[in-house]
């Protein structure tokens, strides 16, 4: 008779007493319930992880069910995280799972919340959100194990501040653009006509216009007022024919304003299309006539996805599909009747069969008119979409060395964590790694200084911040620059804002701002921008802000008073100098080569511009997310 | 708290098949010939051990929807295999492992088939094999008795069916692929940018003609036509010139940076850019495009094999005779003719597209009348002929294990004298004695450490002096047979994708065992 073993039998007896009872007491923090996070659940739940915290937004799709195994086809429609506790749970019910179906970029997810977790798994398939969970971590000094996988190939890394280089040492690729009068008026590939698609005619007809898509660039606008005025001109009939959805005779405005009547006015444009084929306008009621076989078929084309349509049933899948959304958008809008004025949207995403099939006709039929070769349904989706593809094995690998990983955090050997990269096409290793990689002393993220600071909200001004706080507290002159997200708050030639109390600037609890030495004169250089953290506080004596934790003034310096912020040290030479060759690898968003310049912090946190934007003194604080990324653009694995 | 479940039902399906979009992410993989062909499989698992590293193999096969599983297992379901298996819950408990595994895998994907052996007890492994089963693969997990890795090893020989042990204890594991004969690969899906293949230093008429077309008068053209040259043109042109001036085309390293500058100088700069982004192109081409075409040793290896009677008139064998014969008569493989993107007009880029098709599309009828002449080559389909004569110049053979393969001893003096080097070298240290202290418990659920060290050193010399083949073989001692739950999901993931590849025929599978370390999370490939 074999003596019956305990569930944990092969855990303790393989791990050890020590490293079994630290997993068993941690508090774990695991943001993402996708294809890598239903991997990495149920590795922890049966590696015996104490407690483990779920946060996922998302809800589930049908396209997640091949690798996504904690979810079932009933489960569609349902939230990712709550699903994934239910499961994960009936396997280990002596593991405390709490799940949230929310944001993880929500005000009560503060860095006090994080600070209560003894290690964060990321299981993101967004750039956004890894990076307000890289600062977050960073913040709360939370060790960090940061994933993301790409088709065949997978990334593990751990960060941790002050050792390990961050999530944004290395600088990511942008969305790609293409400029407007590419995408409006002279089109020469598939995806300028797929872009048209979904950026322009999708969301002049069911959505916002097209100067908030991050996928058209607008710089070189000025060069062609004219035109743009034209095509402004374009924008404005297609609003008014907007007015007749829901009509029969909708489909056939839409389709001979875009396809006829605008293409005959681009046409007679002779200069531009001297050294150009000039596009040959199309005629809905000739063609739906002629095409009327194909419409009887039409649930045949529907189903055809892998192969090219022609003329016909572009014609007819455009039909077919504008009259899907526009019913779609009716009962919207009557059901969004109560009391509730925005206007409703459709927007696309490449898993609403709806969206898809208008973006595909449209750009096919857009391509034919321009002589451009058209494509499937199934390529369509993937440009249009940035797909990435994604399977459970390399979810299944990549889950695994995270948790591997993250034993040697628990056993505080942060020095001997590595870099972990799937090269599933090189024949003498599946997996290499890498030893981890030192900060970028050159990242705005992480190598700043972060103070935290307690704010009386009822009475502190920015003059209480600036000339106070920064300048006499904590030394600074006055070349600063103080950002709150992507917003200007002060500089010296903007101080209207300074007698403003901080509530009236947006500012609240758990908000960020940024202060920027721009002293260049300093023969050691600027100081390292400093990252303030607002906590509100009514019990503060005299003085209406305070900082916590002011790092200690070790370095004296000649312009007294002396500041506890670091210089800048320059000249700055990475030690190992890879910032850009570990963008070797295509996952986490397509890393570039560092031109190790100064880049903001702003520009970093929310993937623009580096510009400096006025603040509109709106006061509800909303600028926190003022700029949205194109949630298509960075997908990894949703 | 912010949770809610919405209670609305999923919507109905309409448009592609609920198949093509629960599969659409993995389909941009392997397309609708990969998927076919998992679709097809019938996988049998031969479970015994701790039982998980071979279940989570199955569940990243389940997943993507392969067609049928077998699980054999004699085990019962105990309390320990609940902290470890997945696919396991308390009402399992005193039932057969093979039938609770098989029911909760298939909860995964309806559309995959599961079955388990045995259905009564007492059935041999015999009666399985001799059902009539046509496995397309074979997963067995260690450690297994003899007995029955003789049985399916003969099983494995006698149908030529490709078989994976897994292995997996504490926190190593390995795998090793046994191929049955030669395995060759055409759809090997190599890096997009290796396949470009533009053939500028033997232009067909067409091609030459074009380029003339375009670079007519080129001093005189207008600033927009010349800066909308295609690249391939202009380097066609400079050829010729070069030619003119040199009598023979640029070979070596410094010619072709010679070359490179007349290109480079050949760009306008009196504009406001200072330059032409084609010509910019072009500079960048030189060096990647301007290269006589060689025939890649991968390719060489297989027009040299020698098929067998039987392989030889099977379609890779007939259509690689064809291109073979079409590489002996034109010294290049058949064009693959795809044109990458570069700055052109739209008219001249779909002009230069539609010669290159025009020559892959001749090139394609060449090789089918080659076939069609074959004394089997009657029945090879057409579309079979144009895959393979788009990859020709990165097909691929992965050859079974040798019939003399060399013996342990010889790869571990290798192993270990690498090992005496890797400070110097940089290489990090072999794995091997992982794998042997494994191998050493193939048929032993747990042993002592001197137990392996013994087993190992009937085939290595000095195993018991080597000191990390003792740490090793200690390690392995101390797991007693356990898996760890996350190194056997982490390995089922390696080893199912090796299947995928095997079943797909896409990729290159790796040759032939792979050994994993989860104390410092590395894996090593070796020829054993
Ligand atoms: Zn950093």
């Amino acid at each position: 008779m074999v003596p019956t073993m305990r569930r944990d039998h092969f855990n303790s007896q393989s791990f050890g007493s020590p490293l079994n009872t630290m997993v068993k007491e941690a508090r774990i923090l695991m943001v993402g319930a996708g294809g890598i996070g239903c991997e990495l659940l149920k590795n922890l739940v049966l590696t015996g992880f104490g407690e483990i915290h779920i946060v996922d937004l998302d809800t589930i799709d049908l396209s997640n069910l091949n690798r996504q195994f904690l979810f079932r086809h009933e489960h569609i429609k349902k939230s990712k995280a709550l699903v994934a506790k239910e499961a994960a749970h009936a396997f280990n019910p002596r593991v405390k799972l709490e799940a949230h179906h929310a944001n993880i970029k929500d005000p009560q997810f503060n860095v006090r919340w994080f600070k209560g977790f003894t290690m964060v798994f990321n299981a993101l398939d967004n750039l956004e959100a890894r990076r307000h969970v890289n600062k977050m971590c960073l913040a709360a000094e939370v060790p960090l194990i940061e994933s993301g996988t790409t088709g065949f190939n997978g990334q593990v890394q751990v960060i941790k501040k002050g050792v390990t280089a961050c999530y944004d040492c290395a600088p990511k690729e942008t969305p790609k653009s293409f400029p407007v009068c590419t995408i409006r008026s002279t089109p020469s590939q598939p995806i300028h006509c797929i872009v048209w698609g979904k950026s322009y005619l999708l969301s002049e007809v069911f959505g916002t216009s097209e100067d908030e898509s991050v996928e058209m660039d607008h710089s070189e606008d000025s060069e062609n007022a004219k035109e743009i005025e034209k095509l402004r001109q374009e924008s404005q009939a297609l609003k008014n024919i907007k007015e007749s959805m829901g009509t029969p005779s909708f489909p056939q405005l839409l389709f001979d304003k875009v396809y006829h009547d605008d293409v005959v006015r681009l046409r007679s444009m002779e200069e531009m299309w001297k050294t150009r084929r000039p596009p040959e306008a199309l005629s809905y009621a000739s063609i739906i006539e002629q095409a009327a076989e194909t419409e009887i078929s039409k649930e045949k084309v529907l189903k055809d996805g892998q192969r090219v349509w022609n003329l016909h049933e572009n014609v007819v899948v455009f039909k077919d599909s504008l009259e899907r959304l526009s019913r779609r958008f009716e009962e919207m809008k009557s059901s969004k009747s109560n009391g509730n004025s925005a206007e409703p949207t459709i927007t696309f995403d490449k898993d609403d069969e709806d969206t898809l099939d208008f973006v595909t006709a449209s750009a096919n039929l857009r391509s034919l008119v321009f002589g451009i070769e058209t494509k499937s349904r199934f390529d369509i989706k993937q440009m249009a979409g940035n797909i990435i593809p994604a399977i459970a094995t390399t979810n299944a690998i990549v889950a695994g060395l995270c948790v591997l990983e993250s034993f040697k955090v628990l056993r505080g050997e942060v020095s001997a964590t590595k870099e972990v990269f799937l090269s599933p096409f090189a024949p003498e290793r599946l997996l290499s790694s890498d030893r981890y990689r030192a900060p970028n002393p050159d990242c705005p993220v992480c190598s700043v200084a972060q103070v935290q600071l307690l704010v009386d909200m009822s009475r502190a001004t920015l003059n209480d911040l600036v000339e106070d706080f920064l300048r006499l507290e904590l030394g600074y002159g006055e070349e600063i620059v103080v950002n709150h997200g992507d917003s200007l708050l002060y500089d010296v030639e903007e101080t209207d804002n300074l007698t403003k109390k901080l509530g009236e600037l947006g500012i609240k609890s758990d908000s960020f701002l940024t202060v920027i030495d721009e002293d260049d004169e300093n023969p050691k250089g600027p100081r390292v921008n400093l990252v303030l953290s607002v906590q509100e506080s009514e019990t503060l004596g005299d003085k209406p802000i305070k900082g916590v934790d002011l790092p200690a003034s070790a370095v004296t310096e000649n312009d007294a008073p002396a500041s506890p912020i670091l210089r800048k040290k320059k000249p700055s030479q990475p030690s190992n100098g890879t910032y850009g060759t570990v963008a070797a690898t295509t996952t986490n968003g397509n890393l570039t080569v560092s031109n190790g310049t100064k880049r903001l912090f702003s520009e970093v946190e929310e993937g623009s511009s580096p510009k400096r934007v006025k603040l509109a003194t709106n006061g509800d604080g909303s600028n926190d997310n003022a700029i949205v990324i194109d949630d298509g653009a960075i997908v990894i694995d949703d | 708290m912010t949770a809610v479940i919405t209670d609305q039902a999923p919507p109905i399906l309409k448009g592609p098949s609920d198949k093509e979009k629960k599969y659409d992410r993995q389909l941009r993989l392997w397309a609708a010939s990969g998927q076919q062909a998992l679709e097809d499989a019938h996988i049998l698992l031969l479970n015994s051990g701790a039982g998980t590293v071979g279940v989570e193999t199955l569940k990243n096969l389940v997943l993507p929807g392969i067609g049928k599983f077998t699980i054999a297992d004699n085990a019962t379901v105990k309390h320990a295999d609940l902290g470890v298996n997945f696919f396991l819950d308390e009402d399992c408990l005193g039932k057969p492992r093979s039938e609770c595994c098989v029911k909760l895998l298939q909860e995964l994907n309806p559309d995959v088939k599961g079955d388990w052996f045995p259905r009564e007890k007492g059935e041999s492994l015999e009666s399985l094999f001799g059902h009539g089963h046509n496995f397309t693969l074979i997963m067995y997990s260690l450690p297994i008795e003899a007995e029955s890795l003789a049985l399916v090893q003969k099983y494995a020989e006698k149908n030529q069916v490709p078989l994976l042990s897994i292995h997996s204890a504490g926190f190593y594991s390995y795998f090793r692929i046994h191929l049955p004969g030669t395995f060759p690969i055409v759809d090997t899906h190599p890096e997009s940018t290796a396949t470009t293949d533009l053939r500028l230093l033997t232009p067909w008429p067409e091609l030459s003609k074009f380029a003339a077309d375009v670079t007519a008068d080129i001093e005189n053209q207008s600033a927009h036509e010349h800066g909308h040259i295609p690249y391939v043109a202009l380097l066609l042109h400079y050829l010729g010139k070069w030619k003119d001036i040199h009598g023979s085309l640029p070979s070596t390293y410094k010619e072709k940076t010679a070359f490179r500058d007349t290109v480079s100088a050949g760009a306008r700069r009196d504009n406001p850019e200072g330059g032409e982004e084609n010509f910019d192109e072009a500079t960048a081409a030189v060096l990647k495009t301007i290269s006589a075409p060689s025939l890649a040793s991968s390719v060489k290896e297989v027009f040299d094999y020698k098929p067998s009677e039987v392989e030889a008139s099977s379609s890779f064998w007939v259509i690689t005779d064809a291109i073979k014969q079409f590489y002996g008569k034109h010294n290049a493989l058949p064009l693959p003719g795809s044109v990458p993107d570069m700055k052109a007009q739209s008219t001249i880029y779909v002009q230069l597209q539609n010669i290159y098709k025009a020559k892959a599309r001749r090139d394609i009828s060449e090789v089918l009348e080659i076939v069609r002449a074959h004394p089997s080559g009657k029945d090879v389909e057409v579309a079979e002929i144009e895959t393979f004569s788009k990859n020709a110049a990165f097909i691929k053979l992965i050859r079974g294990i040798d019939s003399t393969p060399p013996s342990i001893q010889t790869i571990a003096s290798q192993e270990f004298e690498n090992d005496k080097t890797a400070e110097l070298t940089m290489m990090p240290l072999s794995l091997l004695p992982i794998y042997l202290s494994l191998n050493a418990t193939s048929h032993l659920p747990s042993a002592s450490s001197s137990d392996i060290l013994a087993t190992v050193g009937k085939d290595v010399l000095g195993a018991s002096d080597n000191q990390r083949l003792v740490e090793a073989a200690e390690e392995v001692a101390r797991a007693k047979g356990g898996e760890l739950h996350n190194i056997s999901a982490l390995t089922g993931g390696m080893v199912a994708q090796e299947v995928i590849k095997i079943i797909t025929k896409q990729y290159i599978p790796i040759d032939n065992t792979c050994v994993f370390d989860g104390i410092i999370s590395r894996a090593q490939v070796l020829r054993i």
